[in-house]
């Protein structure tokens, strides 16, 4: 349990940590918060040369609103985006994911931007990123560039950050300036016990009309496939459709429409298939509870 | 057939040694803190992992990364040229094999010709750090010659020439055993129905929390000390001086005080010999501790078992005869597996009447982590198929499952039809507490679909009546040392692993003397001052160790009685032990203080100093085989357990538990509720969540050697339970106690299946029942199909023809007319 020997680098400013990795990409570990990246190092499933610790880069830290737009560091730690006003406002999706992550100690320390790039294929914060339609804000030698959530996680922990680059900030909008005021949202997700990570999770979005018509429906998926999903079977048959609990319960049966769901010692891929159906149908009723209440 | 109550092999059963009525008791029966706590919770208490020598070196084994393979070649080169590294050791120098039990012998500390598992040692390494270490292991290079392997039973029993062991009796079949007790098919004729159940338990380890380790100090004049964190440092004795060849006398192995056990620390280790052997070769201290990952392949867990029940009943319930089949997926390795094999079938008649009993038993080699004893040792996966038989019988015969326990239950004071002799038995009442207090007539079959309550029994042997290896000697020894201070120490070989061992000796001298927990020391587990005691397995230690303490008590005592009687003028009857003094019963202010009574008795006889001593009694049975199963007494457990069952995940939630146990007279009731509730713990646990789990049969790792994706239950998941004890004293234990630690964990796994059944009606027959398996059951009940998962099969085990013993009954029959009894008995 010793990772092999790194040199251990801790960059002054974001200029200085991207200049190391244009030099030393291919043999370097970017570490934020450790959540994913510790371990694999003490598995030695991972021996990078350097681990570039970015950890306390304040320029990479806070949250920042204009307008209806809203910039989340990709420091923020889980419970600093639990416990934000400012986000349980516009974007309680988010503060409702952090606060399930993993333990209180995970938590603590696990950056959104660790849990976005680290991509595992029962993250939380995935789902969430697909169905907010969030905006990656990446830096890398060549200056800054944006990649949409839905284009960002290519596949099982792959994503399309390349290694000589840093995911800096997340971009969102505030929810009822983008989806409307009868707006309501939801992640429900079926725990690991030991890890706490999703063997389902389904996040929801849903925006109503004043007559109950639900004119944005978005669900999105985690821990059944390698890479989170947006279930478009289940958005399909919900759109311009009245809210209501036959609605949902048979929208709810596409949530695994076209996947071929993953099987390990957690679940079969038949409990997964089953079980995305199941936590799609609470994440949209209790999301749809929301919409109709504000 | 009855017998007579036995009284203990020391006649002790709680009197004082004036033979008159006992005192009300100042310390057994009462809430008391362990004498070892106060350390343990300030983290003063120096575990194997925090103790230092000058001058010690950091050990690190390299293992094998293939299930299966003879070994080429073992290249150590480059790890012995690592900075720091003072020496490597690999298996021919230690040739020699070893195994707990005399003849499974198949061990060596490190392969050098075969590699059986992944985890499997190949090469140690002492260095000046523990990082130097494991470095250089990771630069020693292995050539292997690659083998078929065995993941499964089935496929154990499918590949008989792909031998794991050549000493294995047949194929990968490691041991195998067939008995028949009385004429089971004429049992069967008898019956008004019989039925045929398969069941399936998978592996799942203990999970202690400190992870074995062990430091070996040679000595320049020829002595070696280990001092490691084991439950059984006499066997581990033995085995020491065997591998290492040396003189059993010049051997010292100190337990120290240890983290966690629950059976996993009872096999002597290869990595405990090894530091032993690499002290030898640097002249320095070595220490070794292993990772969680090591942990998972040391194991030692419960075997995963495949069992075929058939049983032949009468329309009132009765049974008529039972034939029970199991096949244990023993792992790489012997351990204790014959014996766990064993107890796979012969503690099957401890609670309910079977008048005719068959059992068929094999264990088969993988090249998986090798099991053996957790908590329960062999006997909750039977235990789990009868308890969920029984329930499928209540049903079928619409009887209350709880009132049909109770008609079935063997009798106090009796020999089972495998000649296991029944002491006292207080299930009954167990079964009425835990109907009491669930509700159970009025709720039962009055809840909303998905909630349930099922009921599950249990028994459990208290201390094995038969050491591990044969001799004749004492199973428990303890020595009292008295002095002119007041002091009383307390020397017994007894290992204490959390459970509360060293308190209890306390307790019992400090009840005798009528002085404080306190005031007493107690020395244990150090093979070189403390008197044997076998180890801590088999709920063995209270009873016997215990019996084995009050006996030198009481002779400690007669000898201040002596000396202190004469100088009060009073009969020595009179005279009484209590609130540290000695005074006289009738006249309470003639006395002295417990320290000048001793001062008295050391002036009159010179150096004070007492022996007792504990073997169980003979056993009944004189079939071969018959030492195993029989025990001073067994323990008695009933258990309701409610569930709330989701049937849209299968997700099993358990709200709360109920539990009594008789456990004869509590020494303390603190810690006998703190074992029966971290049996229940540990049960549902089992239950819901956790197994030993391989990836593809190809390639048989391990999945998940690391808390990390390992489940196990924490406090939240733990419902609420609501314990009883009995406290019905049995006269062969010490102030009439009987076990608790292993027992309370039996009826846990299939009250929880019986309970989920009367939710939703359908059947888990296998542990663990994961909500993936409930709900494949219910959708398969919903589609019209059984609602049931579990094996749909046994297999083809070439068992051996079956020893045929008449039982009991057979036996008064044939004295009462003069006829030969059936079958022949040896």
């Amino acid at each position: 349990m010793f990772p092999a020997p790194f040199t251990y680098v801790r960059p002054r400013s974001l200029d200085e940590a991207l200049h190391f990795l244009a030099d030393h990409a291919e043999d370097t570990k970017v570490l934020a918060g450790g959540q994913s990246l510790i371990p694999l190092l003490k598995l030695r499933l991972v021996f990078p040369r350097f681990v570039l610790d970015i950890g306390r880069l304040e320029e990479l830290h806070g949250i920042h609103e204009h307008g209806a737009a809203i910039e989340i560091g990709s420091l923020l730690r889980h419970v600093e985006i639990e416990r934000s006003e400012l986000l349980r406002r516009a974007a309680p999706l988010l503060a409702e994911t952090a606060a399930e992550i993993g333990d209180v100690q995970v938590r603590n320390r696990g950056t959104i931007g660790g849990s976005l790039v680290h991509a595992d294929a029962a993250g939380d914060f995935p789902a969430a990123a697909l169905a907010l339609d969030a905006q990656m804000v990446i830096r890398g030698k060549a200056g800054e560039r944006v990649v949409a959530a839905q284009d960002f996680f290519v596949d099982l922990m792959t994503t399309a950050l390349q290694p000589d680059e840093i995911l800096t900030a997340v971009r969102l909008s505030d929810m009822r300036a983008r989806f409307g005021p009868r707006t309501g949202t939801a992640y429900v997700k079926l725990r690991q016990q030991a890890s706490g990570f999703a063997i389902a999770g389904a996040v929801a979005l849903i925006a109503l009309d004043a007559s109950k018509k639900i004119t944005h429906a978005r669900v999105a998926i985690t821990g059944v496939n390698g890479i989170p999903y947006r279930a478009t079977g289940v958005e399909a048959k919900l759109l311009g459709e009245v809210a209501g609990d036959s609605l949902i319960t048979s929208a709810s049966q596409h949530a695994a429409d076209g996947i071929d769901p993953l099987s390990d010692i957690h679940a079969s891929a038949e409990y997964r298939r089953g079980m995305a159906a199941v936590v799609t149908r609470r994440a949209l009723s209790k999301a749809i509870q929301l919409a109709t209440k504000s | 057939m009855a017998i007579n109550p036995g009284t203990g092999s020391n006649g002790v059963s709680g009197t004082t040694s004036n033979g008159k009525p006992a005192r009300k008791r100042s310390v057994i029966g009462k809430a008391q803190t362990k004498i070892d706590t106060r350390d343990k919770v300030r983290g003063i208490t120096k575990y194997t992992d925090d103790m230092v020598f000058p001058r010690m070196l950091y050990a690190k084994l390299f293992r094998s990364t293939v299930p299966h393979a003879r070994i080429k070649s073992i290249d150590i080169s480059a790890a012995e040229k690592y900075p720091g590294v003072k020496a490597v050791l690999t298996g021919h120098a230690l040739p020699v094999a070893f195994g707990i039990m005399p003849v499974a012998q198949d061990e060596h500390v490190l392969a050098y010709e075969k590699v059986r598992m992944v985890g499997d040692a190949i090469a140690a390494v002492a260095a000046t750090s523990e990082e130097a270490a494991d470095e250089a292991v990771q630069l020693i290079k292995v050539e292997y010659e690659l083998l078929p392997s065995i993941g499964s039973i089935q496929e154990a029993l499918d590949n008989p020439d792909t031998q794991i062991h050549s000493t294995s009796e047949n194929g990968n079949i490691h041991r195998s055993i067939a008995y028949e007790f009385g004429d089971v098919e004429a049992g069967f004729a008898e019956a008004d129905h019989v039925r045929e159940d398969f069941f399936f338990y998978e592996g799942n380890t203990h999970l202690a929390l400190e992870e074995h380790s062990s430091i070996g100090i040679w000595s320049a004049d020829q002595k070696l000390t280990l001092h490691s964190s084991t439950q059984n440092p006499h066997y581990l004795h033995r085995t020491l001086a065997k591998v290492l060849e040396i003189d059993q006398a010049r051997v010292r192995v100190i337990a120290a005080p240890c983290g966690g056990g629950f059976g996993g620390k009872c096999d002597p280790f290869n990595h405990e010999i090894a530091v032993c052997k690499l002290s030898m070769m640097t002249g320095r201290p070595v220490k070794i501790t292993l990772t969680r990952e090591e942990v998972f392949y040391c194991h030692r867990g419960r075997h995963p078992v495949l069992m075929s029940m058939k049983i032949g009943y009468k329309n009132d319930g009765s049974i008529t005869a039972f034939h029970n089949r199991t096949v244990a997926d023993g792992g790489a390795y012997g351990g204790h597996g014959p014996a766990s094999m064993l107890y796979t079938g012969v503690l099957q008649t401890t609670t309910y009447k079977m008048p005719r009993y068959k059992f068929q038993g094999a264990r088969v080699n993988t090249n998986k982590a090798p099991c053996g004893p957790k908590r329960g040792h062999g006997t909750p996966q039977p235990r789990f198929g009868q308890e969920v038989q029984l329930d499928k019988i209540a049903t079928h015969l619409g009887l209350d499952p709880a009132e049909y326990r109770k008609s079935l239950l063997v009798e106090p004071h009796s020999l089972t039809a495998n000649w296991l002799p029944i002491a006292t038995i207080g299930l009954k009442k167990c079964i009425d507490k835990v109907v009491e207090g669930s509700g159970w007539k009025q709720r039962r079959g009055n809840l909303p679909h998905g909630k349930g309550l099922g009921i599950a029994c249990s028994a459990y042997m208290t201390g094995a009546g038969t050491a591990i290896y044969w001799n004749a000697m004492p199973h428990s020894g303890v020595q009292i040392k008295l002095d002119r201070s007041g002091c009383v120490a307390v020397f017994c070989g007894v290992t204490d692993i959390g459970q509360g061992s060293n308190s209890m000796l306390a307790y019992i001298a400090a009840e005798i003397f009528g002085i404080d927990p306190f005031d007493i020391r107690v020395v244990s587990s150090d093979t070189d001052i403390t008197p044997v005691d076998l180890g801590s397995y088999s709920s063995r230690v209270t009873l016997m160790a215990g019996n084995a303490c009050v006996q030198a008590a009481e002779r400690a005592k007669a000898i201040i009685v002596e000396a202190v009687a004469p100088k009060l003028e009073v009969p020595a009857e009179r005279i009484v032990f209590e609130g540290r003094r000695v005074f006289d019963e009738e006249d309470p202010n003639k006395g002295m203080t417990f320290a000048e009574a001793v001062i008295l008795a050391e002036t009159q006889f010179g150096t004070l100093g007492t022996t007792g001593s504990y073997k169980p009694p003979k056993w009944p049975g004189k079939y071969r085989g018959a030492g195993v199963g029989p025990a001073p007494t067994y323990s008695y457990c009933a258990s309701v357990v409610e569930t709330d069952v989701n049937p849209h995940t299968g997700i099993v939630s358990v709200p709360r538990i109920w539990i009594a146990h008789d456990g004869g007279t509590s020494i303390n009731p603190t810690l006998v509720m703190g074992q029966v509730e971290g049996s229940v713990y540990m049960g549902l646990s089992e239950t819901l969540f956790e197994e030993m789990t391989y990836r593809g049969n190809r390639n048989v790792v391990h999945k998940f050697p690391s808390f990390l994706e390992y489940k196990s239950h924490t406090s939240n998941d733990m419902p609420d339970i609501i314990t009883y004890l009995l406290e019905d004293p049995e006269p062969n234990g010490p102030f009439g106690a009987k076990e608790a630690g292993q027992g309370p964990l039996l009826p846990i796994p299939p009250a929880v299946a019986n309970s989920i059944f009367n939710a939703v009606g359908v059947r888990v027959d296998e542990i663990p029942i994961t909500p993936d398996k409930v709900l494949r059951a219910i959708r398969a009940k919903a589609k019209g199909q059984e609602g049931r998962v579990g094996p749909m099969r046994f297999p083809e085990v070439p068992y051996p023809d079956p020893i045929v013993v008449a039982t009991p009954d057979d036996r008064d029959h044939v004295v009462a007319t003069g006829k030969e009894p059936v079958g022949a008995t040896k």
